[in-house]
């Protein structure tokens, strides 16, 4: 099992950090306390490369394997501090690039992924509804076919990306008695006839990613939007939600490094009691306790990244890697506060606020319920 | 029009906490003046004013990282002279003509200096050797009269200056000429399929020695502490009295 | 055979005060230094520079001359350099200077030391101090050749007395048919200030990002340099920024002073910026976050939002 980086990779994941590191990183405070989106960074990343990693590069990606993508997210995660920002990307390329290049037609690929790659489109999906949360496929949004149209009706909430989407995968059903196979995908685009996006929710972490409520009173929606064949949304969206969990929590492996290397010179430097505090058994135990948990997620990150590069579905190891990652980032949030005492609750240290951005990692993609209920019946 | 770039590898000047002592594997960067170069080629480039774009660097392989930086900004070709030694600005200027009096460039531009050693010589000094005109600390180049000539404008102590100069010149940039491009991750791609040259003085038949040696680097004696004062008024006293400024 | 030349600088209607400190180098090197100045219609700026104990004072005087282009410059230094048979031709650092005399210095087929600070002579042989990195580090450097180029940072040699007796001054002759042809100058911005050189005044007030807008910056930076009968500069940001011209840019790539007194308004103090004001003798710093660095290096530091505490200060010194 070869461990190493190639050099190209290692140059890759360099000029990723550096890139990150230099233009990423402003604002924060200011953008996480208003709710403010950094549309500019957004553009940077995509001319950057960001969005389009995994994409094919007929269509404008980089067509890099799945373990230098993860990589390079967890590098942008290390290097970025602005989680919101890198939520709303994720959110782009799982929910939106991800459904689009596995079940797109070739029109549909090449209208929208050079946009969706280069940053100047933005993606979302909408799936979950005000009755529907982790029980997604008991959704209520209908479609019906009229002519060479769809029209939508119902309301969706928990929309990330939605106040500033361009590209909304909706998924509706045409037939509520078929079940999940009733289900559909939609390719909605910005300012359609009959849909609303409303007010925007305001959240307790991730505030620099937009998110609201998507109404649809009779969204007419052409047929060449369809996704994929009708009655294959749920599958759609089970394939796209595999890809998700393995990946979507890879910068939360960069964040929860960069909170462990500040704990680390902050137990250093801060002397209390005549000593630096690294030397109290109580603070250098919570340093070890991060320390294992940054190793043992990014090995799971890792790991189900090379079987997903080797074709494997990668089912079961994406929940477990889901699961424990988001796990591992409020543990190393809280313990990292914790360390820096007071200054740790101070919002100028941003170590609150990384802490109210890791919580929603239980929540999204599968709340970690969901994800044990998933791991217990595949080993059940 | 071919465009030849001379770039210098440098400390991070952004890696400044201990800049000149060695820390551990310091990073290297293109001269960020350099930079304005290339991305000042580029654009001529972009704008359909030149066909080719050649960068120049000298020294040993440690600096190919910036070359292929270089590279994925979109340059075409690369060069590297291989030399180990420390130059000096004239050494650099009589190596670096060799390298123009094989590539004929139309136009050279280059940083005005480099921010580690800060001497701001070479470009002049390679204007002189080479006979040519020379537009220095320049803030716009605009390609004149079917790119015979260029007018630059410079950024002088008395303020703006414009020059018009026949070309093929010397141009140096100054920081606002514009602001470079991050080069993306399939530029980075891109340039590892570019060709980089290796030559040697030897092969440019020049052998040149610095005649500059530099015997030690110390940091400057620091600013004795001041201290805060609490109110425009405090201070106003205090530059009476004490300092006597006032 | 002049030992030293010193180039002398000039905006057309008088000397400009920072080039001749350039003179205390030459007689910190030693033998005859002479004082060179090139231009049109050079007469008054001759007979100013008479008396500062240099063996002569050589004019350059031709139409051909009245811009400075480098290329006709660097040629007409070269042919002083060549008749004097001067070792040394110096100047005090400046945008014409680094202009100029990297190119007489190859012409001349000798190396060049750039921002000299200090020399010492040791055993016979020189070696000079140089800013490097920004200024963070100080280089000590010796040449191997005995002819040498120079410009040397004009704060830190003192101003030359001017109480010698007047010498002569010499009309320099020179070929100006063979003088090169490819530069031509083409304008140059004029602006009328009523207030001292940036590189000459005691008070300098130097203005950041902060100050938000060009109006806020000649208002608040302009009215306090007013106040205190001084010059106004600016960071790279705030030039970057549109809220002052470029030639207002004091740091690493701008101009270097040391007045007697600065205050830096809105300022952090990136290493590049106090590049060019360290030796000021005074340095205050007014800036609403208690940790920028420049308060390491400011005699006086104020903490406070610059938008309250800079109109109180133009006050309190108006109402004396």
């Amino acid at each position: 099992m070869d461990f190493a980086w190639s050099d190209q990779q290692r140059e890759l994941l360099d000029a990723v950090g550096r890139f990150a590191s230099q233009q990423l990183n402003y604002n924060m405070i200011e953008n996480d306390r208003d709710g403010v989106f950094n549309h500019d960074a957004w553009k940077k990343c995509g001319a950057f490369g960001i969005q389009g990693l995994l994409v094919p590069a007929d269509y404008g990606g980089l067509g890099m394997n799945p373990l230098t993508t993860v990589a390079a997210l967890e590098r942008i995660g290390y290097a970025c501090r602005d989680n919101g920002l890198l939520f709303s990307i994720n959110a782009h390329m799982w929910t939106a690039i991800t459904p689009l290049v596995s079940s797109g037609s070739e029109a549909q690929k090449k209208k929208y992924l050079p946009g969706l790659c280069d940053g100047t489109l933005i993606g979302g999906n909408a799936m979950s509804e005000p009755n529907s949360g982790s029980d997604a496929f008991s959704l209520a949004t209908t479609a019906v076919k009229k002519g060479s149209k769809y029209i939508l009706n119902g309301s969706k909430i928990f929309v990330t990306n939605g106040p500033v989407a361009d590209l909304l995968v909706v998924f509706a059903t045409l037939d509520k008695a078929r079940g999940p196979n009733g289900i559909s995908a939609f390719l909605v685009e910005k300012g359609s006839r009959g849909m609303n996006v409303a007010r925007k929710l305001e959240k307790m972490g991730l505030r620099t990613s937009p998110m609201a409520e998507v109404f649809f009173e009779n969204c007419e929606v052409p047929e060449e939007n369809l996704l994929g064949k009708e009655g294959t949304g749920a599958s759609q969206f089970t394939w796209a939600m595999t890809w998700e969990r393995g990946c979507i929590l890879a910068s939360a492996v960069g964040s929860m490094q960069r909170s462990l290397e500040t704990s680390v010179r902050y137990a250093k430097e801060r002397k209390q009691f005549g000593q630096p505090i690294g030397k109290f058994q109580l603070v250098a135990s919570k340093i070890v306790d991060m320390k294992l948990r940054v190793e043992s997620a990014r090995h799971m990150l890792y790991h189900c990244a090379w079987l997903r590069g080797q074709g494997k579905s990668a089912y079961l190891e994406a929940a477990m890697t889901k699961l424990h990652i988001s796990d591992c980032w409020v543990k190393c949030c809280e313990d990292a506060i914790q360390i820096h005492g007071g200054y740790g609750y101070m919002v100028e240290y941003e170590l609150e606020r990384e802490l109210r951005d890791a919580i929603g990692s239980r929540l999204y993609s599968g709340t970690s319920e969901m994800q044990r209920n998933i791991i217990a019946s595949l080993l059940l | 029009m071919k465009i030849l770039v001379p770039f210098k590898s440098v400390p991070d000047p952004n890696d400044a906490t201990v800049a000149g002592a060695a820390t551990s594997a310091p990073k290297s960067v293109i001269n960020p003046f350099d930079e304005i170069a290339i991305e000042e080629a580029l654009r001529i480039r972009e704008r359909g004013d030149a066909a080719e774009i050649v960068g120049v660097t000298i020294g040993p392989s440690a600096v190919d990282e910036q070359i292929r930086a270089a590279l994925a900004m979109g340059i075409d070709r690369a060069i590297r002279i291989d030399d180990s030694r420390v130059l000096d600005p004239y050494a650099v200027a009589r190596i670096l003509r060799a390298l123009i009096e094989k590539e004929v460039p139309h136009v050279v531009i280059m940083g005005k200096q480099a921010v580690d050693d800060d001497s701001n010589q070479v470009g002049q000094m390679l204007a002189a050797l080479l006979r040519w005109p020379q537009a220095t600390f320049v803030s716009k180049i605009e390609f004149l009269e079917n790119k015979t000539r260029a007018r630059c404008t410079r950024e002088t102590d008395g303020g703006l200056e414009v020059v018009a100069i026949e070309l093929p010149a010397i141009i140096t940039t100054d920081l606002r000429l514009n602001e470079p491009r991050y080069a993306s991750l399939a530029g980075l791609m891109r340039a590892r399929r570019k060709p980089i040259e290796i030559l040697t003085c030897d092969e440019l038949k020049v052998a040149v020695r610095p005649l500059t040696t530099v015997l030690s680097i110390a940091r400057p004696p620091k600013r004795a502490a001041g201290t805060r004062v609490d109110s425009v008024e405090e201070l106003i006293a205090k530059l009476r009295q004490e300092a006597k400024v006032l | 055979m002049v030992e030293t030349l010193v180039l002398i600088e000039h905006d057309r209607q008088c000397v400009k005060r920072a080039s001749l400190h350039g003179i205390t180098l030459a007689r910190q090197l030693g033998g005859e230094y002479a004082l060179l100045v090139l231009g049109q219609g050079l007469d008054e700026i001759a007979a100013s520079l008479v008396s500062y104990g240099a063996f002569a004072v050589i004019v350059a005087d031709d139409p051909a001359l009245t811009e400075p282009l480098a290329d006709r410059y660097a040629a007409v230094i070269v042919e002083a350099a060549r008749k004097y048979d001067s070792r040394t031709v110096l100047g005090t650092s400046s945008t014409f200077s680094k202009d100029v005399l990297p190119r007489a210095a190859a012409l001349l087929d000798v190396p060049m030391v750039t921002d000299v600070l200090a020399i010492e002579e040791k055993n016979g042989s020189t070696s000079y101090r140089r800013p490097v990195n920004a200024g963070s580090m100080l280089a000590t450097v010796k040449l191997e050749s005995d002819r040498r180029v120079l410009t040397a940072r004009a704060t830190a040699f003192e101003a030359p007395a001017a109480d010698g007796a007047a010498c002569p001054i010499e009309r320099f002759e020179f070929d100006v048919a063979s003088l090169p042809n490819g530069m031509e100058f083409i304008s140059r911005e004029q602006r009328i200030s009523g207030r001292p050189d940036l590189t000459e005044a005691a008070a300098v007030v130097c203005g950041g990002r902060p100050l938000k807008d060009k109006d806020t910056f000649e208002r608040l930076v302009g009215g306090l340099a007013d106040a205190l009968g001084g010059a106004v500069g600016a960071t790279r940001a705030a030039v970057d920024a549109a809220m002052a011209p470029n030639d207002y840019q004091v740091g690493q790539t701008g101009k270097v002073i040391a007045p007697q007194l600065y205050i830096g308004i809105g300022i952090s103090g990136a290493i590049q910026h106090l590049a060019g004001i360290k030796d000021s003798r005074v340095i205050v710093a007014i800036n609403k976050d208690p940790d920028a660095p420049i308060f390491q290096v400011a005699t006086y530091g104020l903490v406070g939002d610059l938008h309250q505490i800079v109109p109180q200060f133009i006050d309190a010194l108006r109402r004396g």
